[in-house]
């Protein structure tokens, strides 16, 4: 059987240790960059660089963020006593899209599973209680996922979160606006009826 | 529910098949080890893609053949639903209805549903109570397809709270006790409604399952099923509290509906220990044929039932009981003998190595 040169190789399996590139991606991947214009491939090699060596995470909300401190804390405007928990930098950017937020954030960096051997500690929950012991905190919005991890997760924090004067909130989970009854599943249904609401008139 | 036509490509021992069932009884005849329950199980597979057999996709798969596609078209309120599955052993296995790709395995239930007796059906009440959980489990997706979360969602926060345990070696700190506390709510939330559920499909089963038995024994004897968990008194909550201590130092839960039973009494006694082979028998048939009944008039139209070589496990009278009292609809057997006598079927098919001549 003939096998790779070396480099070849190294590179696949690099490749296939990427988050959701199985062997036979890595092997495209591999083959597409062997083939591309110097210029490229190394246009690719030099952004990964740079993103490595310039960015970091935040140190107080632990964000991807370019500097020490990430735009969103060290802007003045936003409201400093609400916080929203969010699993990844990704979820920052979609609560953000909404334009609906003025508070600050905090990013766990992944949610409460044992599977993956990922406890309490190996999230940045001691990091959040300094702040909500040090700043003036009074709302915590948990936006953990709603799947059973994520709901664990914020049931782990609504407990560890229990100090007078702070209200612990968790967002609601229901319909996509815009969407036909329909075409819902029977869980996100069923799960809006129960966070069902008084209709108010006028 | 009707499986009206039914193709196979290299399925178990068939290169190719392509055959038509009416809507009534088809039995497929035939000496044992020439591919009668073979088509039992490709139809099973189309419902629920899973060998009733237990066996791997590798072993589905024709000899020498790389994949096997089972095809089949069911008419169900009128309307023609075509399934087909390919069984991959190497890769995915695909799933189309009406072309189009299937999101979730319990989504099929809306296309085809079947209901399987077969020889190994005895384990439901010579088997570990794992057997008989699982029974249920499938019964309520049968009847509803939603439930399936319910069970799932018990799994997962099982699977979660067991990896804490694991990883607590024996000792629980502070901070490992608060994590647990989430967990214990998790699992008694979801724990108490997988029972709940449990315990009343076990009520419902008990009249109908006496009807089947009844039908099948030719007697008046009455079958009761009961669902036992021990824990269930004091609430899942306050048991896995009890149990806290003992789970930390085996590292697994102890306590719960993943340990829980069902129990079949027949006249009251425990049918494990004091029925005979013969009404043990009868007894596993009832089981399944009660499921049937209540799908049946739940959803308004009975799921295609599929004998696997029942005769096998019935003495002459039981067998001719059986025939006579067979559920409306379509039901396909397999069977080494010729029916009992009196027996009709709409169509009768002779298996010889692989092939399906009709009689």
């Amino acid at each position: 059987m003939a096998t790779y040169a070396a480099p070849v190789q190294d590179l696949i399996d690099a490749l296939g240790r990427l988050p959701g590139v199985g062997p036979k991606s890595a092997q495209r991947i591999a083959f597409y960059l062997l083939k591309v214009d110097d210029e490229e491939a190394t246009k690719l090699a030099r952004a990964i660089t740079e993103a490595k060596a310039r960015i970091g995470f935040c140190t107080v909300c632990f964000n991807l963020s370019e500097g020490e401190v990430c735009t969103i804390c060290s802007d003045p405007e936003r409201d400093q006593s609400v916080l929203c928990v969010v699993e990844e930098p990704r979820d920052v950017v979609a609560v953000e899209r909404t334009r609906e937020f003025k508070g600050r954030y905090h990013v766990l960096q992944g949610a409460i599973d044992h599977l993956q051997g990922v406890g309490p500690d190996q999230l940045r929950i001691k990091e959040l209680l300094a702040r909500v012991g040090a700043e003036q905190i009074t709302e915590v919005i948990i936006c953990t996922n709603p799947n059973l991890e994520g709901e664990a997760t914020s049931l782990y924090l609504s407990r560890v979160l229990a100090v007078p004067g702070l209200s612990v909130t968790r967002i609601a989970s229901g319909l996509p606006v815009g969407g036909d009854l329909e075409y819902a599943d029977e869980l996100t249904l069923g799960r809006a009826l129960e966070g069902r609401r008084v209709v108010e008139n006028g | 529910m009707h499986l009206q036509h039914v193709w196979l490509n290299d399925f178990r021992s068939y290169p190719s098949l392509d055959v038509e069932l009416p809507a009534g009884l088809t039995a497929l005849l035939g000496r044992n080890g020439q591919g009668k329950s073979n088509v039992l199980e490709a139809v099973a597979y189309l419902a629920t893609l899973e060998s009733f057999r237990g066996a791997p996709a590798d072993a589905l798969v024709r000899r020498g053949a790389s994949s096997a596609v089972v095809r089949g078209q069911v008419l169900v309120d009128g309307r023609e639903q075509l399934i087909e599955a390919e069984i991959n052993p190497a890769g995915r296995n695909r799933v189309q209805v009406n072309r189009q790709r299937l999101q979730r395995t319990r989504d099929l239930v809306e296309a085809l549903r079947v209901t399987v007796f077969a020889p190994d059906d005895l384990e439901l009440l010579k088997g570990g109570p794992a057997v008989r959980r699982s029974y249920l489990d499938k019964a309520l997706v049968l009847e509803r397809p939603a439930v399936d979360s319910v069970r799932s969602d018990f799994e997962k926060a099982l699977r979660q709270r067991n990896a804490l345990l694991k990883q607590c070696k024996g000792r629980l700190d502070e901070a490992a006790g608060l994590t647990l506390d989430v967990w214990d709510l998790k699992l008694a939330q979801a724990g108490e409604e997988l029972t709940r559920l449990r315990r009343d499909l076990a009520d419902r089963l008990s009249p109908v399952t006496t009807r089947a038995y009844r039908d099948v024994a030719g007697e008046t004897s009455e079958v009761r099923l009961v669902y036992v968990s021990e824990w269930h008194e004091r609430g899942l909550a306050a048991a896995l509290v009890d149990s806290r201590a003992a789970d930390v130092r085996r590292g697994t839960t102890l306590v719960g509906p993943h340990r829980d039973d069902l129990l079949v009494l027949l006249n009251d006694m425990p049918s494990r220990t004091h029925a005979s082979q013969g009404e043990q028998r009868s007894l596993a048939l009832g089981l399944r044929l009660g499921v049937h009944r209540l799908v049946t008039s739940r959803m308004g139209v009975p799921p295609v039932l599929l004998l696997d070589d029942v005769f096998s496990e019935l003495d002459p009278e039981r067998s001719v009981a059986l025939l006579a009292a067979l559920p409306q609809g379509q039901t396909l057997l397999s069977s080494a003998t010729e029916l009992p006598p009196g027996a009709v079927a709409d169509l009768t098919l002779d298996v010889t190595t692989g092939r399906l001549d009709p009689r």
